[in-house]
């Protein structure tokens, strides 16, 4: 630690460039986790929020909310757990000249699935819906009514709520009968009875027995199979985990340069009978505080960049995810160490004594 | 008791028919309170016998002991430790560690043995070599001959029984040099050191008690009278 921060302290540019590159990467791997967080959360805030253990799903529709379609009566005796009636679409919604990508939510106000209300109040009449408070972002406000893409219903909103997003798409929560006139218009008397799916809440999902043709899917995986969810997932924490192997190269890289640099002096205090040791701890004592410095400095911008992103950016950010992630950077930059201490091992004390 | 002895060491380099006798077998005995020479032409073997003296590497044949431990078949790791507590180098290129002020040249040594200089040992040891008021200096604000005393006090500091001297003066002026070899003939007699000076300068050789000559890897005393030291020291500056 004395070598290590004394010369730190003499070389203040030169170290100030490696924390620099290093806080560039940290900077990116807390944004780029705080995405995922984001992106994660875009799909399935509204999922997360029913806090339900499953969800009951044709078989045919692939674990797909929308594909599922039954009628309430082909399900008999519903037994194990607590069960929601859920109807659910897509529709582009649109009041003046704000319009929006929502999903549309049919339930039962009296079931545990109704969400709370932070603006405005309930949904009492058909027609009426809270609304996902991103909405407001797009110039959507109480009162507004909406018209719908695919259908002659309009929709009024009543009230707000938060964490309301299925899939990126904000929802609109209304009774039974709304979602029904709007999924089946003329025709909706006649399918009074169907809805997309049963939410479940239950302690041993096994015990819950599904419906004829039915499937009982458990939450994680109803998310996983969301459309595009994966896919989202993956691609980010690929990025994470590149940018991983790229800091230890980098700090491998700076620490052999500067490491190399020092060769001749290593020699001779090896020659004086410095041990390896020592010195190898002196070059990982400097790693760590680069590594901590790197790190601390990238996550204090992070912190200060997310005060500032405006709220269209899916950036959430997730405090113990990114002290992991922090932690195995700090990690990893030792590892990218090892090499100099490598080096360090291998030098002849002997070329210090010159014919 | 000798404090540097070797028995019959030689060292070879190389194998088959390109081999080198580096050094061929040497006895050699320093006691304390000694202050030896050793003059020789470069590629003589003065090198060898100052790494296998010091422990920096072991000798093909023969033993060497240092203050009365035996090197033969010790690791680099311990010969490293015996260096360390025994061995005082004062090396020809500047030893000192560029980014550490005179004063953390000596804590360094602190980090990592004891038995070093304190208190008043230590302010002595400062002004005779007249670089007490240099202490929060770095070796890049110092002048070549400052950088060699603050390299001699590094190897004092340590207090080893030992101290190996490459060129010590070689980047000094005349007055300087005979100072660093004051200081060195001092701490040799009043500490009971043992001190090897490698060098080619003949006015040196005055403060030393023996002089030896090496060539071809041969070591040999010689009286430090007469011609003969004049001649080897001639040689080993062509």
């Amino acid at each position: 630690m004395f070598l290590a921060w004394n010369e730190v302290k003499q070389n203040k540019l030169r170290f100030a460039l490696v924390v620099g590159v290093l806080l560039l990467v940290a900077y990116l791997v807390f944004f780029l986790s705080g995405l995922a967080n984001g992106l994660q959360n875009m799909n399935r805030a509204g999922v997360d929020k029913r806090k339900a253990d499953g969800i009951m799903l044709t078989e045919e529709s692939d674990k797909n909310l929308q594909q599922s379609s039954f009628s309430k009566n082909d399900v008999k005796d519903l037994d194990g757990g607590t069960f929601a009636e859920l109807g659910a679409l897509n529709a582009i919604a649109s009041a003046g000249d704000n319009s929006s990508g929502v999903a549309i939510f049919g339930l039962n106000p009296d079931e545990f699935i109704m969400p709370n209300v932070t603006e405005g109040k309930k949904f009492k009449e058909t027609g009426e819906v809270i609304a996902a408070d991103s909405l407001k972002d797009d110039g959507f406000k109480i009162g507004d009514t909406l018209k719908l893409s695919s259908s002659k219903e309009k929709l009024k909103i009543v009230g707000f709520t938060d964490d309301a997003k299925f899939n990126a798409a904000p929802i609109l929560y209304g009774n039974m009968e709304t979602f029904q006139k709007v999924r089946f218009a003329e025709a909706a008397d006649m399918n009074k009875d169907r809805i997309n799916a049963y939410v479940i809440k239950s302690k041993d999902l096994s015990k819950v027995k599904a419906g004829k043709d039915l499937e009982v899917v458990k939450t994680d995986d109803f998310i996983q199979n969301l459309p595009g969810y994966t896919e989202q997932n993956l691609t980010v924490t690929l990025m994470i985990y590149f940018l991983f192997v790229i800091s230890a190269f980098i700090v491998a890289i700076f620490l052999y340069v500067l490491t190399i640099q020092k060769v001749s002096i290593f020699g001779v205090l090896k020659a004086e009978g410095i041990s390896s040791g020592f010195l190898a701890r002196s070059v990982i004592a400097q790693t760590s505080i680069l590594a901590v410095a790197g790190v601390a400095i990238g996550l204090g911008l992070t912190i200060l960049t997310g005060l500032f992103l405006p709220p269209a950016v899916p950036v959430a950010f997730n405090y113990l995810n990114m002290s992991l992630y922090g932690i195995t950077l700090i990690i990893v930059s030792m590892i990218g160490a090892l090499f100099s201490v490598l080096t360090i091992v291998k030098i002849d004390p002997l070329k210090a004594i010159g014919g | 008791m000798a404090v540097l002895e070797l028995n019959d060491a030689n060292k070879i380099f190389g194998s088959g028919n390109t081999t080198v006798e580096a050094l061929k077998k040497t006895n050699f005995k320093a006691e304390s309170g000694e202050l030896i020479a050793i003059i020789g032409p470069s590629g003589s073997g003065k090198s060898t016998f100052l790494t296998v003296a010091g422990g920096l590497q072991q000798p093909t044949a023969g033993e060497v002991v240092i203050n009365g431990k035996d090197m033969t078949g010790l690791n680099e790791k311990k010969r490293s430790n015996v260096r360390l507590h025994e061995i005082g180098f004062v090396l020809q290129t500047s030893n000192l560690v560029p980014f550490l002020t005179v004063r953390q040249q000596l804590q360094l040594l602190d980090k990592v043995k004891t038995g070093n200089l304190q208190g008043q040992a230590l302010e002595h040891l400062l002004q005779t070599l007249g670089i007490d008021t240099l202490q929060n200096k770095l070796p890049s604000d110092l002048s070549g001959g400052q950088r060699q005393r603050v390299a001699i006090a590094k190897a004092l500091y340590a207090d080893p029984a030992i101290i190996l001297a490459d060129e010590p003066t070689a980047s000094l002026d005349s007055d300087r040099a005979f100072e660093v070899m004051e200081l060195l003939q001092r701490t040799t007699k009043e500490n009971g050191k043992t001190t090897i000076v490698v060098t080619h300068d003949t006015r040196l050789i005055e403060y030393c008690d023996k002089v030896f000559n090496i060539t071809d890897g041969n070591l040999k005393e010689m009286s430090k009278d007469g011609t003969e030291v004049q001649d080897a020291v001639e040689k080993a500056r062509q």
